[in-house]
């Protein structure tokens, strides 16, 4: 998990997470599509308040969002997967993406076990966007950018992409590339650039 | 001399001029009463004119202040929220005392533009888009607790209120005369605001109310309590669940089947 630096204020669990049947999925579908729903809006609260940009199934069980150990209630792997798999649906907005090891993406579903998600609390359209924004604001047009600087950089300290998951990064700016906002290169083994015009 | 004796039949007429003194000096007493009265209603009037001029702001965003101009109101006769849509029952019923009041409208319209009446529309406007977008969760049925922090909350940015449960029971009045289905039904001790068209049979409402106290219940508590066989408990509760009134909890042991009405309140454990 990308954690970097801890929030001080602690997260505000919703109130759903004190309802005890909201770790059992549902059998019913209308109930169902609710629940999903709230998971969904609290998975990416959660991730966005921490700082989380991806999650490995197995390991996030046992973490705060999937377990509630004040009410010894905990979301079985199926159903963790189940309210994921939604999510990345677009019924539920692709609000996620299984991240395969094979490129394949159907088959990164059914990995599923050791499997990592992508949470998108932002889809990397929308941190592309943020990007742009950011570049335009600080006045770093035309300037030779490399991808470590923007997230650990200082000048984003206070950004929301501190921090951000390489991998996740590459995909953003692929986007802004495909807009024609940006070119990127590589410098020969310092890492790659980005320049945003 | 004392005149006062006069004998004879002029002493006749000296009364008869007397009673008539009397009777006049009581129409003009009385016509000045009423005169006066009619000054100080239509200075009283005025004077609530200014005040919900002046406070109308407060009469919206306060609840408590709210609810004790309702009261002022309703100690006067006044039903400020009818005056909207029964305009000409009211004209009649305040003509008899209002008297320089409503000319054709009623007083509330006109004095206070229609904004505590709007704000009881927009109230029960956001009571239905609360209850529309909650159903999925909690199959139409909604606690009047929970409703408040839902309208607490706000859905657009600036249309938080804070609100008192007689402003929500007053709003949900106010939807009724659209034949809509919304109402409120008691449950054990707590009100619920229903905005399916769905009549809860008594074994339902059983289980309901027992959901109420205890938070959740059990086949075997329904069995336990109720004396029910275990056929009809499961029904009661499998048919409350397909109607998304109640959640089903599969991890402690035997089932749990929990209200939705307790999300906001938070477990009881």
């Amino acid at each position: 998990m990308a954690t970097t630096t801890e929030p001080p204020t602690a997260f505000q669990f919703p109130p759903h997470y004190s309802f005890p049947p909201f770790f059992t999925l549902q059998p019913v579908a209308t109930t169902r599509s609710s629940q999903l729903q709230s998971w969904s809006t609290f998975i990416q609260s959660y991730c966005r308040h921490h700082h989380i940009f991806s999650l490995s199934l197995i390991d996030a069980l046992s973490t705060p969002l999937f377990h509630n150990t004040t009410l010894s209630r905990q979301l079985s792997l199926r159903d963790a997967k189940a309210i994921l798999t939604w999510m990345a649906s677009p019924e539920g907005g692709s609000r996620a993406e299984f991240i395969s090891s094979t490129g394949n993406k159907k088959k990164a579903v059914d990995e599923g076990e050791g499997g990592r998600v992508w949470i998108y609390w932002r889809r990397p359209e929308e941190w592309a966007a943020q990007l742009e924004e950011w570049v335009d604001r600080t006045g770093q047009k035309g300037v030779v950018l490399t991808l470590y600087e923007i997230v650990e950089g200082e000048a984003s300290v206070r950004e929301e992409f501190a921090g951000m998951d390489m991998e996740l990064l590459r995909m953003s700016l692929g986007v802004c590339v495909k807009r024609g906002r940006a070119q990127i290169f590589s410098s020969g083994g310092e890492g790659e650039g980005i320049k945003f015009f | 001399m004392d005149r006062r004796r006069t004998p004879g039949l002029s002493s006749l007429s000296s009364n008869r001029l007397q009673t008539h003194h009397y009777t006049s000096h009581g129409a003009t007493l009385r016509s000045r009463n009423a005169q006066s009265l009619e000054t100080q209603l239509s200075v009283f009037q005025s004077l609530v004119h200014n005040f919900a001029l002046t406070h109308s702001k407060d009469i919206r965003a306060n609840p408590a202040f709210r609810a004790e101009f309702a009261r002022m109101c309703t100690a006067l006769n006044i039903d400020f929220l009818a005056s909207s849509y029964h305009r000409e029952a009211k004209t009649s019923s305040k003509g008899g005392k209002g008297g320089a009041g409503a000319g054709g409208e009623s007083i509330w319209a006109s004095l206070l533009g229609g904004s505590v009446h709007d704000f009881y529309f927009n109230l029960g406007v956001t009571i239905v888009d609360i209850c529309r977008s909650t159903r999925s969760e909690n199959g139409g049925l909604i606690s009047l607790s929970d409703l408040r922090t839902h309208i607490s909350r706000g859905r657009a940015i600036g249309s938080a209120m804070t609100v008192s449960d007689a402003d929500i029971e007053q709003a949900v009045k106010a939807l009724e005369p659209l034949g809509s289905c919304f109402g409120i039904v008691k449950i054990g001790h707590r009100s619920l605001i229903r905005s399916v068209p769905k009549e809860l049979n008594t074994d339902q409402s059983t289980v309901l109310e027992a959901v109420q106290v205890m938070g959740y219940v059990t086949v075997s508590m329904l069995q336990l309590n109720l004396g029910w066989g275990r056929p009809r408990a499961v029904a009661v509760v499998e048919d409350l669940m397909a109607d998304s009134l109640v959640w089903v909890d599969c991890q402690a042991g035997e089932n749990e089947y929990w209200s939705p009405a307790f999300i906001t309140g938070g477990g009881l454990r």
